[in-house]
């Protein structure tokens, strides 16, 4: 069976990121959006379940990234889809801050 | 653009805060669609702040998205068609200016005189209030609410603005959001928790020049263990003087209730019919779409069901008929994203001197959805070497535990059958009828009476055409 | 998507490894021109757009064109380890080893070559054949179908080339074994020709040293079929699980010719590959059997089309998928007839076996038909193993992970019964069974 839990991997510095503007970082070979929200680091994978594409340039409205193709809506705290075409969650991954570093560790579900 | 409506002068006064009393504004018909416009079209109908901001932000998102790269070929001028006409304006036209072959059809099926100058455009009103008077009483006593949308956002507000908007947003495709700007007319029908509603609810029932035709946007809540069936459209040709159509159906089927919509469309030829219909059904409800695409120059429609919830079950069928001239780009989606839902596709395409018919689907089954079952039938007769026919199905199973199975076939009609009919004194002409009608029964026999022998009938010209 | 060129002043994929590649090359004059404008083409474009409908499904941002090298070919290759699959017991007839995208050996029984054969490689043949290869080379791919296919006309470095005469059979099957080191590349190209009334049978496969192997293969293949002539080929592509592999793969049929394509794709990290066969002369024909096992965090992905350009032709695509894991496929069948093509019998299906909750089957059949005196039919079905034949299966004393095995070979058996080569058949057999995950 696959692993659910992983080590914490570094994501990108602290202080690369900006308030409120969700990014895409690579780790290992898979694809995450990190935000700075509230002064929190929230992670999820950049995948929209709606149509399986990525989030790309998208915008936050509140606690959701908004995907810029049909306009569904994930809760970037929890994953949850909060809007039509969208219904299912997207995976929320485990942040951790150590000085400078956003520590991710991926979930697999 | 400006969405400041108080610095426009050239239209009148208007006082903005002022939505509930009667609007002084003079209203100028024009075409194109700006800021203005939309806010003329929300002035016009007395509408509450939250509508009038929601057709403005949609108005953005419109202008935001680009075209889609698929489907049919649409060739809009976006900036040159009417987007709000009151009835005066309407653009009517005399019967001696209607062609001949729409009369001479009007005349085949057996279509009411009072109808037919309805239909053809030649009279802007239709008086439907003698059919619908004696039904209102009996439906608004056990509290169903049936009513034309612009009517349920001024008395029903509340619970239009629960819905409206949540099962397709402005963002979801271009067109969704060009209708939440400038919708206008479209049924708002709620049932309460238990009514079933024993004969089908009419489009004609609530129909007049104003809010028929272009730019419907139709809401329909069906509660806990209620059930309707719906129905618009007819098989007679109809005509539009403007000629981009885009519609928008959201229907929310509560726990153990059941909703069947229905329509025949048989648009004239000039006419783009670009629709988004998207229905969610909670724990063991049911919804079923039966979708009969006859006319237009370009129907581009894929009726879905999102099955929500366990038991949950989706249904569609689906019939499109191209003839010279015409793309029917129509088909059907199916979403399970609950444990033990089922779903079930049926697409009847023909296509005949040219015409081209896509069906065009989705069957996504999301994880989790355990013991799901969906199955897809496609079949496509085409029936002379002119003609096209295309499907494109997609299918995605992100759960292990499902049962799902897509079917398709294209082929013309097989000469053991023709040579069958005909050896049985049957000409060609009929025995292609015949069969062309045994291909299509599935939807036929699911239409109201009325409907059904229309829709023979119309099978019967379309096919009278095709042959010598 | 930004560019993934490196910096010119360090080799890679990049203006100077192409100069440098140019200056190593011995190639006749028209095919410098030729991957000099390929070049030009791979220089002006971007990577595919995820938005387009080939690409929406494939994620391509893990892959990194910067960490791969061309091949100098002046130094000799040697990649240790891969394994060899498809000729055990076999009596071949010729074969060609390539290491790393360049032909290392290659050997052709004299019978054949007295008949006037061509089996060897596409390199040397260009030089030694060339108006052969030049009236076939590069004709049935557009190096400006994505950047892909560009970069494979401007910097293949070898692959192979096989003419068969007029009516020459070769009854002994001819075998290609494709190596790449880890973290290596392999940019050969297949060029296959028969003439009218010609027959040869051959087997490619593909494979790295280990399961954990990565590397970067850029394929092209072109196949035309003459009138009356009849190929079998086999294609096994097994490469590492670390491995980006793209190819187009391309068969043209002439009139009452037939093909037999056989793929198995199990290995590789991302697999995109468009593979198309055109029915050209009336009744061509064309039998496609796919079969495809994936598992760990695999994509892959098979764009297919059968286009009807001729009447009474018939094209049976077959393509059966067992997922494991997280992985994924994607599969597009299209079927297009032409105006004209009467008498179509055109058949298509897609069946998918999934073994985990995680993993993704997409199956995207489609046609596009534009005559009406044709059979067109396809199909797709996805599902999970019974319970009940795992549970009746331990109830005679197999564990679980034999009884999947088992059940996964069953599923496969359509595909095994279309194969006509005894070799393949037992081959693919032993792959596929020790793929199997160890399930608990």
């Amino acid at each position: 069976m696959v692993s659910n839990t992983k080590d914490f991997q570094f994501a990108c510095k602290l202080s690369s990121l900006q308030p409120n503007q969700p990014q895409t970082f690579e780790i290992e070979d898979r694809f995450v959006i990190v935000v700075l929200l509230n002064e929190q680091v929230f992670c999820i994978e950049d995948l929209c379940t709606h149509d399986g594409g990525t989030f790309g340039d998208s915008q936050l409205e509140g606690a959701c990234i908004v995907c810029p193709r049909h306009g569904a809506k994930f809760d970037v705290r929890t994953g949850v889809a909060t809007c039509m075409p969208a219904t299912e969650a997207t995976l929320s991954h485990v942040v951790k801050v150590e000085g400078d570093d956003v520590l991710v560790q991926l979930r697999d579900n | 653009m400006s969405t400041d409506i108080a610095a426009n002068d050239s239209i009148g006064e208007i006082n903005k805060y002022d939505f509930r009393t009667e609007s002084k504004a003079v209203f100028k018909a024009r075409k194109g669609v700006d800021a203005e416009i939309v806010n003329q079209i929300s002035e016009m109908k007395n509408e509450p702040e939250w509508m009038r901001d929601y057709r403005l932000k949609a108005l953005e998102i419109f202008n935001s998205k680009p075209m889609p790269s698929w489907g049919g070929s649409i060739d809009i001028d976006f900036q040159d068609i009417y987007y709000y006409l009151k009835p005066t304006d309407k653009q009517g036209r005399t019967w001696d200016e209607v062609p001949q072959e729409i009369k001479d059809t009007f005349d085949k099926l057996g279509i009411p005189e009072a109808e037919k100058k309805f239909l053809s455009g030649v009279k802007a009103q239709f008086e439907s209030e003698v059919v619908y008077g004696s039904l209102k009483q009996d439906l608004s006593d056990q509290g169903v609410i049936f009513t034309d949308t612009d009517s349920a956002v001024r008395e029903h507000p509340d619970l239009l603005r629960e819905y409206f908007g949540t099962i397709i947003p402005a963002t979801d495709n271009k067109f969704a959001a060009l209708n939440s700007a400038v919708w206008s007319g479209g049924s708002f029908i709620y049932v309460p928790k238990g009514v079933k509603i024993e004969f089908p609810l009419q489009a004609y029932f609530r129909i007049n020049a104003e809010n028929m035709g272009q730019f419907e946007r139709t809401l329909i809540i069906v509660d806990e263990g209620a059930s309707v069936h719906y129905v618009e459209g007819c098989t007679a040709p109809m005509y539009s003087s403007e000629s981009l159509h885009s519609a928008v159906v959201e229907i929310i089927c509560k726990r153990g209730s059941r909703c069947r919509y229905t329509t025949i469309q048989n648009w004239a030829n000039n006419i783009y019919n670009l629709v988004t219909k998207r229905a969610v059904a909670y724990a063991d409800a049911t919804m079923e779409w039966v979708d009969g695409n006859l006319g237009s120059k370009l129907t581009m429609k894929y009726p879905a069901v999102y099955m929500m919830e366990p038991g949950a079950r989706g249904e569609i069928l689906s019939i499109a008929f191209a003839t010279k001239g015409q793309h029917q780009d129509a088909g059907a989606k199916l979403v399970h994203c609950a444990p033990n839902t089922t779903g079930q596709i049926i697409s009847k395409s023909i296509s005949k001197n040219g015409g081209r018919s896509s069906y065009r689907g989705l069957v996504k089954v999301e994880k989790g959805a355990k013991k799901s079952k969906s199955n897809v039938v496609c079949d496509a007769l085409i029936l002379d070497s002119k003609s096209r026919s295309d499907t494109y199905p997609y299918i995605e199973i992100l759960d292990q535990d499902v049962s799902v199975g897509h079917e398709a076939s294209v082929s013309r009609i097989g000469e053991e059958q023709m040579f069958y009919l005909m050896s049985r004194g049957l000409s060609e002409a009929e025995a292609s009828t015949m069969i062309v009608n045994g291909f299509i029964e599935p939807l036929v026999k699911e239409l109201p009476m009325e409907y059904a022998v229309e829709m023979n009938r119309l099978i019967q010209l379309q096919m009278e055409g095709s042959v010598g | 998507m930004t560019s993934l060129l490196t910096p010119t002043d360090k080799v890679g994929f990049n203006q100077v490894g192409f100069e440098q590649f140019l200056e190593r090359r011995i190639d006749p004059i028209w095919i410098t021109e030729l991957r000099k404008q390929a070049w030009a083409t791979f220089q002006s474009m971007d990577w595919p757009d995820a938005r387009s409908e080939n690409w929406m499904r494939s994620d391509l941002r893990g892959f990194k064109l910067d960490k791969y090298l061309p091949i100098d070919e002046t130094e000799p290759q040697k990649v240790v380890g891969a394994p060899v699959r498809l000729i055990e017991g076999v009596d071949l007839g010729g074969s060609i080893r390539m290491d790393n995208g360049l032909a290392t050996s290659e050997a052709l029984d004299q019978k054949y070559a007295a008949k006037g054969v061509i089996f060897g490689s596409l390199s040397r043949c260009a030089r030694d054949h060339a108006d052969l290869v030049k009236k076939h080379l590069q004709k049935q791919i557009e190096s400006g179908v994505d950047r892909f296919a560009a970069l494979q006309t401007a910097m293949w470095t070898d692959g192979q080339f096989l003419y068969v005469p007029k009516n020459v059979v070769v009854d002994k099957p001819l075998h290609i074994e494709c190596a790449m080191g880890d973290g290596s590349t392999d940019l050969s190209h297949t060029l296959i020709v028969l003439e009218e009334g010609a027959e040869a049978t051959v087997l490619l496969e593909s494979n790295s040293p280990n399961e954990t192997s990565g590397g970067c293969h850029i394929g092209g293949v072109e196949m035309e079929l003459g009138a009356r002539s009849n190929l079998r080929f086999v294609g096994l592509q097994d490469w590492g699980n670390a491995a980006w592999h793209f190819a187009h793969k391309r068969a043209r049929i002439g009139q009452d010719a037939n093909i037999q394509w056989t793929i198995a794709a199990m290995g590789s990290r991302f697999a995109q590959v468009d593979q198309q066969v055109h029915l050209v002369g009336p009744g061509a024909s064309s039998h496609v059997n796919g079969v495809l096992f994936t598992r760990g965090r695999q994509h892959i992905t098979y764009n297919t089309i059968q286009r009807h350009a001729a009447p009474h032709c018939n094209s049976d695509f077959l393509y059966k998928a067992v997922l494991q894991d997280r992985s994924r496929t994607v599969w597009r069948g299209m079927i297009k007839v032409d105006v004209g093509a009467d008498k179509t019998d055109g058949y298509q299906r897609n069946d998918n076996l999934l073994l985990s909750d995680q993993a993704r089957a997409d199956s995207i059949p489609g046609l596009e038909i534009l005559a009406d005196d044709v059979r067109c039919t396809h199909g797709s079905t996805s599902g999970r193993v019974d319970d009940e034949l795992i549970f009746y299966a331990q109830s005679r004393g197999f564990t679980r992970a034999e009884a999947i095995r088992m059940i996964v070979t069953g599923f496969f058996q359509q595909i095994f019964d279309r194969i006509t080569i005894e070799s393949v058949r037992e081959a693919l057999g032993v792959a596929i069974a020790r793929q199997v995950r160890q399930y608990d």
